[in-house]
């Protein structure tokens, strides 16, 4: 017998969790398909589900010393219309899906969902977002990139619920690229996001993640480091492009295939570093 | 579980399970067959409906979503002057073929034009392209967009 919360309140919510294992329901635009069976009959899941669109509680953005907050069930919608939402996030998510589903889906799913091709861990994990998990005993926080560790794979313990997701405004400027077969409704075959400050020539901080080509979003603060503090005429394409070179590996699936997903993260990268070498990044 | 919202300006409420498809609700439950079910997994936006006058797509709506809502399909729209505007401007552009992605298209093309009246060709494209279709090649239906947005719909 599988039962269906729908809670009037967070508070209810996770009394609910603390006592069932269950999917989380929230736009239903990732889990609805998942969960699918035929026209006409109910999705089909083997747990509980709790539904959690409906809480108000969790519809908010606000911004705080702390960052910008972004409440679970808040859509992409609202998201895109807020003035408190950094640019960089703007541009990657009016790039997801189709307005239809901007409408309903929202970023915590998205994290949840924890697909090698979620558009939003690129930035999120470039800019060192955090997650909010509540459950009835306390919140914890933890950074995306540590939260999703795998294919489909996060630290959510069956008592929480992610209720809040933390933007830290980053003071960089961005290269993005999403490459897919079309412009809309496209499932990512490779994307690229680059973030840069340089002053008088000199980088003060660099950072790199590739969405889609590894089980995880990759980013590798090492290798960060490494070009942090250079000259950008000291920069050099081939040892930026050695370093991350091991680091991409994708696979071949029904949407690209391996060597093609590689020589693309390559030719982003090595976009980004020209662009930072001719005079920085404009977007 | 006892679910109400309001469909087409009137109060509902239905008796299902809150993981039913606000698609299945809308045809079966409630018989309104004007919005349709291309691909199931929101990608073609056949079962485009308005919530709270934004499109979304009914086939991955759990109906709990939509609690105290409201949903209008093209059978609610199709009373407005609205629709007619635009309904006009499909059929004179030959925005409609086989028709099956029309209810959907129809109701982008107004969520688009609320939000922005007089959108570029570029904005209409991008406003549309959830919704797929297999007859026209695009180009009519664009057009139907824009002169819909030339004769104003009387919002």
């Amino acid at each position: 017998m599988i039962n269906h919360f729908v809670p009037k309140n967070l508070k209810e919510a996770l009394t609910i969790l603390n006592k069932h294992d269950c999917y989380i329901m929230n736009g239903g635009t990732d889990l609805m398909v998942q969960k699918h069976v035929s026209t006409g009959l109910l999705p089909k899941f083997d747990k509980d589900v709790l539904y959690i669109n409906n809480l108000k509680e969790l519809d908010y953005i606000k911004k705080d010393e702390e960052g910008i907050h972004i409440g679970a069930s808040t859509r992409y919608v609202e998201i895109e219309n807020s003035p408190l939402i950094p640019n960089i996030y703007k541009r990657v998510i009016k790039e997801i899906a189709s307005p239809n589903i901007r409408n309903m889906a929202t970023i915590s799913g998205n994290i949840a969902n924890a697909s090698p091709a979620g558009d939003t861990l690129v930035p999120l994990v470039l800019n060192d977002a955090e997650v909010v998990l509540t459950s009835a005993n306390g919140e914890r926080k933890m950074k995306v990139d540590e939260f999703v560790y795998g294919v489909r794979k996060i630290h959510r313990e069956k008592n929480e619920l992610i209720s809040e997701i933390v933007l830290k405004p980053q003071e960089l400027s961005y290269f993005y690229r999403k490459v897919g077969s079309r412009k809309a409704e496209s499932i990512t075959k490779v994307s690229f996001l680059g973030g840069v400050k340089i002053e008088n020539k000199v980088i003060k901080d660099f950072r790199v993640s590739f969405g889609s080509v590894a089980i995880k979003t990759v980013r590798n603060r090492e290798i960060e480091n490494k070009y942090i503090g250079r000259n950008i005429n000291e920069l050099d394409i081939n040892e930026v492009i050695n370093d991350y070179a091991p680091l991409v590996t994708p696979i071949t699936d029904q949407r690209s295939n391996k060597e093609y997903r590689h020589k693309v993260a390559m030719n982003l990268l090595k976009k980004f570093v020209m662009d930072i070498k001719e005079g920085g990044i404009n977007e | 579980m006892k679910i109400s919202f309001i469909l087409n300006k009137k109060n509902v409420e239905v008796d299902v399970s809150p993981s039913m498809r606000l698609l299945d609700v809308v045809r079966d439950v409630l018989g309104l067959t004007g919005t349709k079910e291309g691909c199931g997994e929101g990608e073609c936006g056949a079962c485009t409906v308005l919530v709270n006058d934004e499109p979304y797509n009914s086939c991955l709506t759990p109906i709990i979503n939509v609690a105290n809502k409201e949903v209008m399909t093209i059978e609610g729209f199709r009373e407005t002057k609205s629709y007619r505007i635009i309904a006009d401007a499909f059929a004179s552009q030959g925005g409609s073929q086989c028709g099956f992605c029309t209810p959907g298209m129809i109701l982008a093309t107004y969520a688009v034009l609320k939000k922005n009246p007089h959108p570029s060709e570029e904005e209409a494209r991008l406003a549309l392209s959830g919704n797929l279709c297999r007859c026209t090649g695009y180009q009519a239906i664009v057009d139907a967009v824009m002169l819909a947005a030339k004769k104003g719909i009387e919002l």
